[in-house]
């Protein structure tokens, strides 16, 4: 596992983190379920879609510094916020234009 | 069919100090020129724990590296020093300052495309839409667009999680009203967040929102666009 592929994967456990603090509001378990089927896969396959471009340093310490922010959310509420919010974060620290998935997320 | 100030309950006359406060249109304004990067810039830092503006440097780098234009970062910076002025009010207070900088900014954004901002031009806030023989909504539209050729009314959230069937509903049975008198009623929802994320919340919604445009925030250039 190269360091981009560590960094993708630490995205993701970050993201499931934020998902399980997410749930705990039970009006929104379907939506936070929602969130995470349609934006887990686009950060699982950030580390994929740059196997020829390997994420620059500032790109890598960006992605950590979000893994840190996001790790310090105590309010589930925010948590689901930022389900919606984190994926776009981490696509635009991977040099992208902050859609996962392709055009069809602009 | 006719527009109508709302009347001001206690909350309202509150949020009305909040919307009046120069941050929400200096920030709204630094918004209506900002890159879709720019806008989740200010998401980001407007729903943050922590306020440092470093913090979202590093979060950020393609708008604060060293490669970065000067002229673009610049801007970012601006932008960041916003939004981190709304995320310094608190937490109380930090969802109706977004609130009213989703408004500020529909309505800016829309000022741009009519070429008026007055505050007696089309483009107006919190108000009600009247039709003959229908009891009035409860609540106001956020933004509106009153134009006798093609009026459009606007509702404005900050989350795709604000959407709701009692919104959509409000905006269909507006545009409907409108059509049951022959007029052509545009509705529109304006979200702060992923048009992804909102068409999966509105995936799950059975109101019905046919006639309803979608303005994320991807999309929110838009607004100022005339249209077809």
């Amino acid at each position: 596992m190269n360091d981009t592929d560590q960094i993708a994967q630490r995205a993701a456990e970050a993201y499931e983190a934020l998902a399980d603090l997410a749930e705990s509001v039970d009006d929104e378990w379907q939506y936070v379920t929602d969130l995470v089927d349609a934006y887990m896969p686009g950060i699982q396959a950030l580390a994929d879609s740059h196997q020829d471009r390997p994420l620059t340093p500032e790109g890598a310490a960006a992605v950590d510094e979000l893994i840190a922010e996001v790790g310090l959310i105590t309010d589930p509420h925010k948590a689901i916020d930022w389900l919606s919010t984190f994926p776009h974060v981490v696509a635009l620290a991977f040099g992208g234009d902050g859609a996962l998935g392709g055009p069809a997320d602009l | 069919m006719r527009f109508q100030d709302a009347a001001r309950d206690g909350r309202a006359i509150v949020y009305a100090g909040i919307q009046a406060d120069p941050l929400v249109a200096r920030l709204a304004a630094l918004l209506v020129g900002a890159t879709v990067a720019e806008r989740w810039l200010a998401r980001a830092a407007m729903n943050g724990e922590r306020t440092e503006a470093d913090v979202w440097r590093r979060i950020f780098p393609t708008l604060f590296g060293d490669d970065t234009a000067a002229e673009r970062r610049d801007r970012a910076e601006q932008l960041l020093e916003a939004s981190l002025a709304v995320a310094n009010r608190g937490e109380a207070a930090r969802s109706s300052y977004r609130g009213a900088v989703v408004e500020e900014l529909t309505a800016q954004l829309l000022a741009a495309r009519t070429g008026s901002a007055a505050p007696d031009g089309p483009v107006r806030r919190e108000r009600r839409v009247l039709f003959d023989g229908v009891a009035a909504e409860i609540h106001p539209y956020d933004v509106t667009l009153e134009s006798d050729a093609r009026p459009e009314v606007y509702d404005c959230k900050w989350g795709a999680r604000g959407i709701n069937a009692d919104v959509l509903n409000q905006l269909d049975d507006a545009r409907a009203h409108a059509a049951e008198e022959d007029l052509s009623l545009d509705v529109a929802l304006v979200v702060f967040d992923a048009r992804r994320s909102c068409e999966i919340r509105l995936d799950r919604s059975t109101a019905n929102r046919a006639g309803t445009r979608l303005v994320a925030l991807e999309d929110l250039a838009t607004l100022a666009e005339r249209r077809r």
